[in-house]
This record gives structure tokens, C-alpha cells and sequence, in this order.
């Protein structure tokens, strides 16, 4: 948060220059003193822990063992998003990679097996390293199939191949289906009758906000347009 | 909470430690005085069944010698480089090194000790060519064997009775925690103080680089310059105390005045206790007077050193901060004397654990001296070059002259330091009010912090 420094010229006091140098030696010695005799709160919300006398001004985050949570709203790694039944949303469409910027995604479409309509990816591939992590591919997604809702970033690895995720890799995370969905609209003959039954019970009308990737937190049209007409009235007044 | 009464206990633990410590410190310094005096009469030097001082002395000198600079002064050192890391964290509201650890615990950062050692020791010396080869093996020595020599005339314990360790037979001579009381004291500091100068100068020539010459001749005009005002501020304890003896200055220091407050060098020479403290401040060349090392324009004058060589210079540093907090302890905050319960603890306790207790007493004031180095090391920023120089000639060499006559004219007029006590009281108090007084008002109110940071935003 920004604040504005009183920047005027030192006054006599100042500058004998010794005072002003024994009271930040105060200030230094309650900082080591606090940080001394109090235990570090490992609160990964470094604001919210408690702060003033009795308490340790630790700010530190030991990483490894304590991540900080990304916010919602975060892109992460891709996913397929599966069916109840464990196979992909995904009908090869190619929309998502038509849209990807980076050309990161490769899919090869085959024909769902005694389907005349459907068809499934045979491979999806999705390159991370050449990943810009822009969404378009969620965006473009008709069928709510890839997500970005998994809140990992891209794991170090040692050699490049390994950050090449196929569709074995890519496929997890909770199941969805919605009302919308063709194969539960039309009886599919892929899919069994009980388990289509299944299907359409937990299925959904449509998103709804609790799905992560459907919100995207700080990124509010309508809180911008309130902030910036309330910044606007603050530089007109005096 | 857990931690506050487990630092408290440790803090407490220290102390005890610390006591234990003197205690086998003057058990060393008896044992080595009383195994002379018995060696110098099986070669027949000294008739049997007497105690020679010569001797006594001699042997004590040996083991203060072990003690006081093997132990105290190299453990301090070397621990001072974790402290530095450590204490710097906790200044800063970090945790600090932590990931050594042995059985799961940091142990305060202690374990690095030895890694750094290890990758000192292990490391490829590299050397240039051009180099002048004499000079620049030479160089790190030079720099660590003066501020070694200085803790020789630190006295870290009174004085005790040798009959005290074996009976009356040895009674008559005292050892004490002191490697050698010599009468010129004080002028040994000076003398062997300004000699560490040709170290980092040396070493700055022979490296045959740029930067490390210009961090050399940096090193040199700071160090003989502030030796001036280093010297001079000391000139008004001298004549308070009337000795150039570090022992005798602490004896004196612990005569009441002023209703019984005992007669320290703080109080009686506060001017001269700011004067002295921040020329050797200036004296050790870390920050704000870092400008020889000076790692963000040049390296400084260790540039071309390597491994261990640059170790010798790295410890060098550390070892100054602690001989000059014990200087500090034993000029200016009465030396071993516990300062409070101070005639209960003589009357109820032996001799030996009294003088234990002081010897404790005198380590924990240093260890405080060396933490308040620290902390204005954290605290304040690199000075200018010009700064360093006008702080030193315009401001802190004037103000100890007028200290000197200032306290020449005191004791001259009151020769029971009566006087001088009170215009120190009144230079404390000063101070005390310049320091409580608040100059700046808190910034800003709501209202222009809101503008501020729509501003910040509109930008």
C-alpha cells in the first residue's frame, strides 16, 4: 500500500545526528527482543498474524514446508476434466488448440467405438514449457473439458519430456456433468444405462460460481468501475 | 510462550555457564602458576618451599594466555559470525540460518560454524600472478595477529590470593584472569592497535589490483585518522583514573561516588564513551564505516584473497569486535564488577567464586557490547567517503579535546571526581532528553494518506 513520505529537511535535533542514531538502536533492539524471546507464527497469511508485544515480528515463510495458498482464480496446471464414469469431457474439437497461442496443445481425435457421433482424444498433449499459461484454452472449451483449477504451478523437472503431460496425466480432479451435455440429452451407446442414470443425477443445470475456474477473484468489472470513479472523485476534491 | 521460557532459561543457563567458565579459568591460571613454581624449584631456580611471583606469574600468564585468547576470544570470534547472521535476521524480522541442523535442530545456527570452516579450509587458494608474493602471504597476519595481541592486557577477573587454590603455603601471590598487566596499558593498546592498519594496507598493495589498492589506501587514511580521536578520547579517563593500567582503571571504577554509585567510565566520561566507541567502531571497518570492504563499489581490500587467506582477514574483523567490547567493558563499564549485589556477593561468597561471578560479569558486559556492535552494523548505512573524514576531523576530534580540557579543569577544581560526576550526569541527562525528545510528527492523518495513495495509484 502506497504512502506518502514526509520528505522535509532535517531539523537541528537531527542532525547531531547521534539521538537519532541511539533511538534506532531502540527501535532495532524491541525488533530482536520480540523476535527473541516469541515464537514465529506460521500463519501462511503473513498479515493476518497477530502482531505488538507478546507476539514475534516474523514475517518469514519457511517455503518448502509451508507454501503460501494461491489465490482462486489461479491458473495452474491443466486438467481433463473426466466424466463419472473416468473418461474425458473432452470430445475433440479442437477448439482449445485452434485457440492456444503458444501451440502447446496436441490432440489426435479417434471415434468413440460403436458411436456413430462421438469422438474422444486419442492423444492430448499438452507441451507446459511452451505453456504461456494464458486460459484461452478454457475459454475456448465448449464442454467445460480442460481447467486450469488445479492450484499447481508447473513441477521442476530435469529433463524436458517429462513436461510433456498426455491425456493419462492430464485426466483427474472431480468429475463433472451438466443437464447440457449431449451424451446425457441423446442415450449414448458408449455409456451404460445405470451409469448414465448416474450420470444425470449429479448432473448440474449449468457452472455456477462455485466452480473455480468460472470466477476469477481482484478482477471484478463492476469493483474497477467503482474504484476508479471513487479515485477520480478523491483528485477532484482538494 | 513456550519460547519465551525457554530463552529465558537459556539466557539464564548462559550466565551460570559464563560463571562456571571463570571459574576454570582461574582454576587453569592457578593450577599452570602453582605447576611453574613447582617446576622452577625441581631445577633448582628457586629454593624449596618458597613461591616465587616470577614464577607464579609467568605460569598464570601461560594459562590466561590459553584461556582468555585460545577460548574466549577465538570462540567469541568464530561465534560472532553466526551471531552476525543470526542476530542480523532477528533485527530484521528473518528467521535466519536454520537449515543445518543436527538431529532436527538448528541449534541457533551453531552447526554453521563448522561448514563455513570446512569450505574455508577446503577451498582452492587462488592467487595472481603479479602479485608481490612476500607481502601478500604476509598480509592476513599482519591483519590478525595485532588484534589477537590486543586482548593480552584485558582484564577479565580481579585479582586472587593464591592460597585461596592451595592453601596457606601459596598465600602472598594472586593470579588473576589478565594475560599481562604491563604499566604502559593503555599506550600497548594504541601502539598495537595502529599496527593492524599494515595489514589491510599490505594486502591491498600486494594483491596488484586496482580496487584492493584503492580499499587499502581507503583503509589506511580511515584507520590513521580515527587513531587521533581514539587516542585523545581516552586521554580524560587516564587523568580521571590516574593509570594507564587497564586493572587498576577497573579497581578504580569501582569506588562510590555520588552517593555511592560506583565512579564508571560511562559516567564520568560519557563524551569520551561516544568518542571511543565510534572511532573503534571506525577502527574494526565494518559499517557504516565499511568503505575499505565497500562490496557494493569495490571489494575491497581482500579482493585477491581466497580460502583460509581470506578467512584470516574475515575473522580478523570479528575477533576486533570483540577485543574492542572488552577495551569498552573494562574502560568504560567498570570491568568485572557485578554492579549490583556487589558487596553482598564479597561478603557471602569464597573468594575464588567471587572473582568467578566478576569474571562472569565481565563476559556477559562484553557479550552485550559485542551485540550493540551489531546492531549499529544492521542499523546504519555506509557513509560517504567525505562524511567519514568530516566525522572524524570536524566533529569527533574537537569534541575530545574539549573533553580532555573540560575534564582537566574538573578534576583540577575537585580532585575527588566529585565534579566531573556531575557535569557526566548532566551530558547523560542531555543526551537522554536530545534522544526523548520526538522531532517529527507522525506523517500524515487519514485524509492525506488516502490522497497519497490515490496519487501513488493515479501515477
Amino acid at each position: 500500500m502506497a504512502y506518502q513520505l514526509d520528505n522535509r529537511p532535517l531539523d537541528l535535533r537531527e542532525r547531531f545526528y547521534f539521538p537519532e542514531v541511539i533511538r534506532g538502536i531502540g527501535t532495532l533492539a524491541g525488533h530482536f527482543l520480540r523476535n527473541l524471546f516469541f515464537s514465529r507464527d506460521a500463519n501462511p497469511d503473513i498479515l493476518a498474524r497477530p502482531r505488538g508485544l507478546g507476539y514475534s515480528d516474523n514475517v518469514t515463510l519457511q517455503y518448502p514446508e509451508e507454501k503460501a495458498p494461491y489465490p482462486p482464480g489461479y491458473r495452474g496446471l491443466h486438467r481433463l476434466v473426466p466424466r463419472e464414469d473416468g473418461s474425458p469431457r473432452c470430445v475433440a474439437c479442437y477448439m482449445c488448440a485452434t485457440a492456444c497461442p503458444a501451440q502447446c496443445i496436441y490432440i489426435e481425435a479417434a471415434e468413440v467405438p460403436g458411436d456413430p457421433i462421438e469422438k474422444y482424444p486419442a492423444k492430448f498433449v499438452i507441451d507446459e514449457l511452451r505453456c504461456v499459461v494464458c486460459g484461452f484454452c478454457v475459454e475456448a472449451c465448449p464442454k467445460d473439458a480442460i481447467r486450469m483449477d488445479t492450484g499447481e504451478h508447473a513441477p521442476p523437472s530435469l529433463e524436458r519430456v517429462h513436461q510433456l503431460l498426455d491425456e493419462k496425466a492430464l485426466l483427474r480432479g472431480p468429475a463433472v456433468s451438466y443437464l447440457s451435455d449431449p451424451w446425457l440429452r441423446r442415450p449414448a451407446p458408449s455409456i451404460p444405462a445405470e451409469a448414465l442414470a448416474a450420470m444425470t443425477a449429479s448432473a448440474r443445470p449449468y457452472p455456477d460460481a462455485s466452480d473455480e475456474y468460472a470466477q476469477t477473484p481482484g478482477f471484478s468489472v463492476k469493483a474497477l468501475a467503482a474504484e476508479a470513479r471513487e479515485r477520480a472523485e478523491r483528485a477532484g476534491t482538494p | 510462550m513456550k519460547r519465551f521460557f525457554g530463552m529465558s532459561l537459556t539466557l539464564a543457563l548462559l550466565v551460570g555457564f559464563l560463571v562456571l567458565l571463570s571459574a576454570g579459568f582461574y582454576w587453569a591460571a592457578a593450577g599452570l602458576g602453582w605447576g611453574f613454581n613447582a617446576l622452577s624449584i625441581s631445577f633448582g631456580w628457586n629454593p624449596p618451599g618458597t613461591v616465587s611471583t616470577a614464577a607464579v606469574s609467568y605460569g598464570a600468564a601461560v594459562g590466561n594466555l590459553l584461556t582468555l585468547m585460545m577460548v574466549v576470544l577465538m570462540i567469541s570470534g568464530s561465534m560472532l559470525t553466526v551471531a552476525e547472521r543470526k542476530w542480523s535476521a532477528l533485527l530484521q524480522n528473518r528467521i535466519g540460518a536454520n537449515r543445518i541442523t543436527v538431529g532436527g535442530n538448528p541449534l541457533g545456527g551453531i552447526p554453521y560454524l563448522l561448514a563455513d570452516a570446512l569450505k574455508m579450509l577446503t577451498k582452492e587458494a587462488a592467487a595472481p600472478d603479479v602479485r608481490n608474493r612476500l607481502l601478500f602471504e604476509l598480509a592476513p597476519v599482519l591483519a590478525f595477529a595485532p588484534v589477537f595481541c590486543l586482548f593480552a592486557i584485558v582484564p577479565v577477573g580481579p585479582a586472587v590470593d593464591l592460597g585461596n587454590f592451595f592453601g596457606v603455603a601459596a598465600a602472598g601471590k594472586s593470579v588473576s584472569l589478565q594475560v599481562a598487566q604491563i604499566d604502559a596499558g593503555l599506550l600497548y593498546l594504541f601502539a598495537i592497535a595502529s599496527l593492524s592498519v599494515y595489514g589491510t594496507s599490505l594486502a591491498g598493495w600486494a594483491s596488484n589490483n586496482k580496487l584492493a589498492l584503492l580499499g587499502g589506501v581507503r583503509a589506511a587514511s580511515q584507520m590513521i585518522s580515527y587513531e587521533v580521536s581514539m587516542g585523545v578520547s581516552l586521554v580524560g579517563t587516564m587523568m580521571a583514573y590516574r593509570t594507564l593500567r587497564l586493572e587498576e582503571m577497573v579497581v578504580a571504577q569501582g569506588a562510590p561516588v555520588l552517593g555511592g554509585f560506583p565512579a564508571l567510565g560511562l559516567l564520568l566520561q560519557p563524551i569520551g564513551f561516544l568518542i571511543f566507541f565510534t572511532s573503534g567502531f571506525a577502527e574494526t571497518k565494518r559499517a557504516p564505516f565499511d568503505l575499505p570492504e565497500g562490496e557494493s563499489e569495490i571489494v575491497g581490500y581482500f579482493i585477491e584473497y581466497s580460502g583460509m587467506k581470506f578467512g584470516m582477514m574475515f575473522l580478523a574483523e570479528f575477533l576486533e569486535i570483540a577485543v574492542f567490547a572488552g577495551v569498552i567493558t573494562a574502560i568504560f563499564l567498570g570491568g568485572w564488577h557485578p554492579l549490583v549485589f556487589e558487596e553482598t556477593l564479597r561478603q557471602n561468597l569464597q573468594p575464588i567464586w567471587f572473582a568467578a561471578v566478576c569474571g562472569g560479569a565481565f563476559l556477559v558486559k562484553m557479550i552485550l557490547l559485542m551485540w550493540l556492535q551489531l546492531v549499529i552494523r544492521w542499523l546504519l548505512p555506509r557513509f560517504r567517503y567525505d562524511q567519514v573524514q568530516k566525522l572524524c576531523w570536524k566533529i569527533l576530534l574537537p569534541a575530545s579535546l574539549v573533553n580532555v580540557f573540560v575534564t582537566g579543569a574538573a578534576i583540577l577544581i575537585d580532585p575527588s571526581l566529585q565534579l566531573l560526576a556531575w557535569i557526566g550526569l548532566g551530558t547523560i541527562i542531555v543526551i537522554g532528553v536530545l534522544v526523548g525528545a520526538s522531532g517529527r510528527q507522525a506523517a500524515a492523518t487519514d485524509g492525506h494518506a488516502a490522497h497519497g495513495a490515490a496519487h501513488a495509484g493515479g501515477h
